[in-house]
């Protein structure tokens, strides 16, 4: 590529530039005329350097030789290295303290094991309240809470699952239908599940029963949730 | 201290640092030269290199581009690697001590003489096609592999493979290349007939080259943790 051409190009128009734009432009295509400098510099080199031979030339020789002579040749040009392993007596002396501070091998597993190995489990409310997460007291608060909402909603009737324990935040939302499925187990709501027309209903049961209650897997997830908030956001 | 007292000093810290693997590459940088042995230390290497042909040793200076310089500057130098080698290159006789067998030489030279005429890049498909004339496609993925854990290869995340360290410490790349290309003599008839009884010598190996693949695998294996021993030195 001639550069200078292409140097004299770029002084000739450059005082016709006003806009900050053009002359950026101007400056990238310097840094890229410095490159190809770069680029054909290496390439003087390498070809200076008595290494540059035709590819297609390499290959058809490669291709008509013989393994023998191929090999003959990397031999004839092989000037092995040499090189030694060593240790010291300090080196050795350190090896030493750290073979002594070392823990057997067992208990550095275990404790991998104790930082790595924490997967996914279920919580019992027992534990969560153990763990401070929970208020015992405010979590029966909310289940009453929720109970009494419940009673007075489906009054008139079942009311639509989702409806009832959606609410403004995800949060909130996990939390209502947490708190329902405690209802439902202990038997003071039920569940009516529509599997033909994929419906569940929820309303409010006959007091505090003391019969067996059900229990329902319901997958609920953010992506869930958003989906029906924006279909309820749109209701509204 | 007397300066010959100072002198031998210097000639053994330098030939420690040069023979004595203190990184995950044998021999020294010139920074480190400088550091340990002094200002001075080319001369010192030159010393030592004199005492080192008496055993058919040399010093080979390698540079960060693989590329030789008649006049290196201080910077150059610093940069570059220093290395001890033998001085001639290996006699066929010899070759059983590579560790290597002669087909596993083949691909290297044919892998290095194809990879230098490109200007020391081509993409490893090329490369597979080229060797794939002479030897099956397991052969050829297991040599590459081996060649790039050595040293002698380097392959980027584009699959381009490079000469790599290796290659441009032990081989001797306008030998080889004029060689193969056939501006240099070739080598002897004798040679060639000697490495050809040693590949019938290798008869056990040829049987195993003609097993499944996963067998001869486990069969390399074992050669191949002998090649590392060899390579640490004794």
């Amino acid at each position: 590529m001639d550069i200078p051409q292409k140097l004299q190009i770029l002084k000739k128009i450059l005082p016709n530039w006003k806009a900050l734009d053009d002359l950026l432009m101007d400056a990238e295509a310097i840094k890229e005329l410095s490159l190809m400098v770069k680029l054909q510099s290496d390439w003087v080199k390498r070809r200076a350097s008595g290494l540059y031979i035709d590819p297609f030339l390499v290959e058809v020789k490669i291709k008509i030789m013989s393994r023998e002579a191929l090999a003959a040749a990397l031999t004839a040009s092989w000037h092995p290295l040499v090189s030694s392993d060593q240790i010291t007596p300090r080196r050795l002396s350190r090896a030493w303290d750290y073979w002594n501070v070392l823990l057997p091998l067992s208990e550095r597993l275990k404790a991998m094991e104790g930082v790595d190995e924490v997967g996914e489990k279920t919580l019992s409310i027992s534990e969560l309240i153990r763990l401070k997460f929970l208020s015992e007291r405010v979590f029966n608060e909310e289940v009453s809470n929720l109970l009494a909402e419940l009673k007075e909603t489906s009054r008139k009737g079942p009311v639509d699952y989702w409806e009832f324990i959606m609410s403004d935040t995800y949060e909130d939302t996990v939390m209502r239908a947490y708190a329902l499925s405690f209802l439902v187990s202990g038997g003071t709501a039920n569940l009516i599940i529509n599997p033909v027309e994929e419906t569940m209903m929820v309303e409010a049961g006959p007091g505090t029963a003391k019969r067996a209650g059900k229990s329902i897997p319901i997958s609920f997830t953010y992506e869930k949730w958003k989906e029906m908030k924006s279909k309820s956001d749109a209701h509204e | 201290m007397s300066e010959d007292a100072t002198i031998s000093k210097k000639l053994k810290r330098a030939s420690q640092l040069l023979l004595y693997q203190h990184h995950r590459l044998p021999g020294a940088k010139g920074w480190e030269l400088r550091k340990f042995v002094g200002r001075d230390y080319l001369k010192v290497i030159k010393l030592l290199e004199r005492r080192f042909d008496d055993l058919g040793l040399e010093i080979k200076t390698v540079f960060e581009d693989g590329i030789d310089r008649p006049n290196p500057t201080d910077d150059e130098l610093e940069q570059a690697r220093f290395y001890v080698l033998s001085k001639s290159p290996i006699e066929s006789g010899e070759t059983s001590l590579t560790g290597m067998r002669i087909d596993s030489l083949a691909v290297l030279a044919a892998t290095l003489a194809y990879i230098t005429s490109k200007q020391g890049r081509a993409t490893r498909g090329e490369v597979e096609e080229l060797l794939n004339e002479k030897f099956p496609d397991w052969k050829v993925e297991q040599e590459l592999r081996r060649f790039i854990r050595r040293g002698y290869l380097n392959e980027d995340e584009e699959g381009n493979l490079f000469l790599g360290w290796r290659t441009r410490a032990e081989i001797d790349r306008r030998v080889l290349l004029g060689i193969i290309a056939g501006s240099l003599a070739e080598v002897p008839a004798e040679q060639e007939q000697e490495l050809e009884q040693e590949l019938g010598k290798g008869q056990v190996q040829e049987e195993a080259d003609e097993q499944e693949p996963e067998e001869l695998e486990e069969i390399q294996e074992e050669g191949q943790e002998q090649e590392e021993q060899a390579d640490k030195g004794p």
